[in-house]
């Protein structure tokens, strides 16, 4: 039941920007969702416990295999990065060394739209970096590091 | 590419011997229309047919087959 | 999944990948010098050139040119340092020729029109077939200044000036009871052989440059007008166009300097390196006399471009060709930088 994951989704998000200070209206807006629905998921009406769990024990994957189960139950970047940078915790630090000869290949596998080309050198933007690995283990001269802090 | 050769089309002729530069430096002798006295060239003629002796150390510059007269010995 | 594709036309061949740009990397084989520069500049071994002795020689269906498509992540490197353009890299249907961040080589070849006397023989000499010189003549006629008659009533019709005429200006039509006899003074150079040969003194003919020189010509009149064209596409900056032409209207900047040996011991006078050669620079020495001794292969090296396919094809490695300097315009990578620098020898 996909979809009910991806309520179970939502759930947690809103549960993390309710936490942030967000009024249930900009939680609504953000997450494409109704606010009325928003104000269901604060006050545990309509979502079972089952899918909350199964969301949970997605975000304690591996920042890969979160990413990508997100995306294909998604399956739309924009809202994958908005899930995957509110539920996920943790802190990544990425470093291009001089070895990058700018193909590109990182910025077309990164699923967060992290990392774009300047000078023909990759930049990633550690901020929205979700720690998956996929440019690293893509990149043909191993010039990417993504290192947790 | 690989050297090849069709002894049905071959006349026994040589000139892909003595044409070859790799033969020549291998063996000095052939380049002057004499038999090499090394079995280390690449080709020779044997009972009146080309014979491929080491193919390995071609280096396909394609000299005998543009000297053939009939087609028998090619890269491909 | 990010994925490569790839096209192929013939021997040329074009591998894309769409994601978030389209980036295309493009191969025209008849360009292609076969020196062998991509192939070693890969950061990711996807190129292989083959054997361009035996291509070029035997006029191979194979192309000169393969890249596992797989391998090849699209970074354009090749494109980057090919010599000859033959390989086109592009980002969102740009070539990086045209992005400012992209390095490129310094090279470049101009005909000045101001200086061009439209001899054509550049575009004779240019070994790539790159050049095309168009030329208009002044009109003959207006070079020569004359007159010329003749008397009907004394003309026997016999041809015979018609037959000598240098220029075919006359027209003798030989019909019995309709003769006719035409000059077309377009064509007429007011040489007077029709005059000096006419059995019946029926011409009357002058060259007025003769009695008077040339006082009546427009000097204006004379001149060849033209326009030159060259192919970008197929020209590798060899230089022959420089070194022929007699005006000294033509630059040209090449991007490699260097060193071409051939050890004259080693080589077999296969003629590999003269079939390979772009540039026409290598060529069989013909002897000054019967029985002279010369070399295996002779080299024009001011035409040479140091690109390295004869070194790459020579079959005995008689052959060395040394970079010994590299003009590009440089690029803030250090990957890139070092792409073009270790071309040095």
């Amino acid at each position: 039941m996909p979809k009910h994951i991806v309520s179970g989704l939502k759930y947690l998000a809103t549960i993390e920007l309710k936490k942030k200070g967000l009024t249930q209206q900009k939680i609504a807006d953000e997450l494409e969702i109704d606010r009325s629905t928003v104000s269901h998921y604060l006050n545990g009406r309509n979502i079972s416990f089952h899918c909350i769990n199964v969301a949970e024990t997605m975000t304690q994957l591996s920042s890969k295999d979160f990413l990508i189960l997100t995306h294909s139950l998604f399956k739309n970047a924009e809202i994958t990065q908005k899930i995957i940078s509110i539920c996920q915790s943790k802190v990544f630090k990425a470093e291009v060394l001089d070895t990058c000869i700018g193909c590109g290949l990182c910025v077309d596998l990164c699923l967060m739209q992290a990392i774009n080309l300047e000078y023909l050198k990759a930049n990633i933007n550690s901020i929205k970096c979700c720690g998956c690995l996929l440019c690293q283990e893509g990149c043909p001269t191993n010039s990417i590091k993504v290192l947790e802090v | 590419m690989e050297l090849k050769v069709n002894q049905d089309n071959c006349l026994g002729c040589g000139v892909c011997v003595v044409a070859c530069p790799v033969n020549a430096s291998i063996s000095p002798e052939v380049s002057g229309g004499h038999g090499a006295l090394k079995e280390d060239t690449i080709m020779m003629v044997e009972n009146g047919f080309i014979k491929l002796l080491n193919k390995d150390v071609c280096e396909k510059c394609g000299t005998c087959q543009m000297f053939c007269p009939v087609d028998a010995i090619w890269l491909e | 999944m990010v994925v490569n594709t790839k096209e192929v036309t013939d021997k040329d061949f074009n591998i894309k990948r769409l994601a978030e740009e389209l980036r295309n990397l493009s191969f025209k084989d008849h360009i292609c010098i076969g020196c062998g520069i991509c192939e070693s500049s890969c950061p990711v071994s996807a190129i292989t050139v083959g054997d361009m002795g035996a291509i070029i020689r035997n006029n191979s269906p194979q192309p000169k040119l393969v890249i596992d498509e797989h391998e090849c992540v699209l970074c354009g490197i090749c494109s980057g340092v090919c010599p000859a353009d033959a390989l086109t890299f592009s980002i969102a249907n740009q070539p990086i020729s045209e992005i400012p961040a992209y390095p490129k080589y310094n090279a470049d070849v101009e005909i000045d029109d101001d200086k061009c006397i439209y001899c054509q023989k550049c575009e004779i000499a240019c070994p790539r077939e790159a050049i095309t010189i168009a030329r208009s003549l002044p009109d003959r006629s207006k070079l020569v200044t004359g007159e010329i008659e003749i008397a009907e009533d004394t003309c026997v019709y016999c041809g015979i000036c018609e037959e000598l005429c240098p220029a075919d200006a006359i027209d003798v039509d030989r019909t019995p009871e309709a003769e006719t006899i035409n000059v077309d003074k377009d064509k007429c150079v007011y040489c007077l052989v029709c005059k000096k040969s006419c059995p019946v003194t029926a011409i009357k003919a002058s060259c007025r440059i003769c009695s008077y020189g040339d006082y009546d010509i427009n000097l204006e009149d004379a001149v060849t007008k033209g326009s030159s064209f060259i192919d970008d596409e197929l020209c590798i900056k060899c230089g022959w166009c420089e070194g022929v032409c007699p005006t000294e209207a033509v630059k040209v900047k090449k991007p490699f300097e260097g060193l071409l040996k051939i050890h004259q011991d080693k080589c077999t006078a296969c003629g590999t390196c003269v079939d390979i050669c772009p540039c026409d620079v290598l060529s069989f020495p013909k002897p000054a006399k019967s029985g002279d001794i010369v070399d295996n292969v002779a080299k024009e090296e001011q035409y040479c471009i140091k690109c390295g396919a004869c070194a790459r094809a020579c079959p005995v490695e008689a052959i060395e060709v040394q970079i010994s300097n590299v003009d590009y315009i440089p690029t803030k990578s250090k990957s890139w930088s070092e792409k073009f620098e270790a071309l040095k020898n």
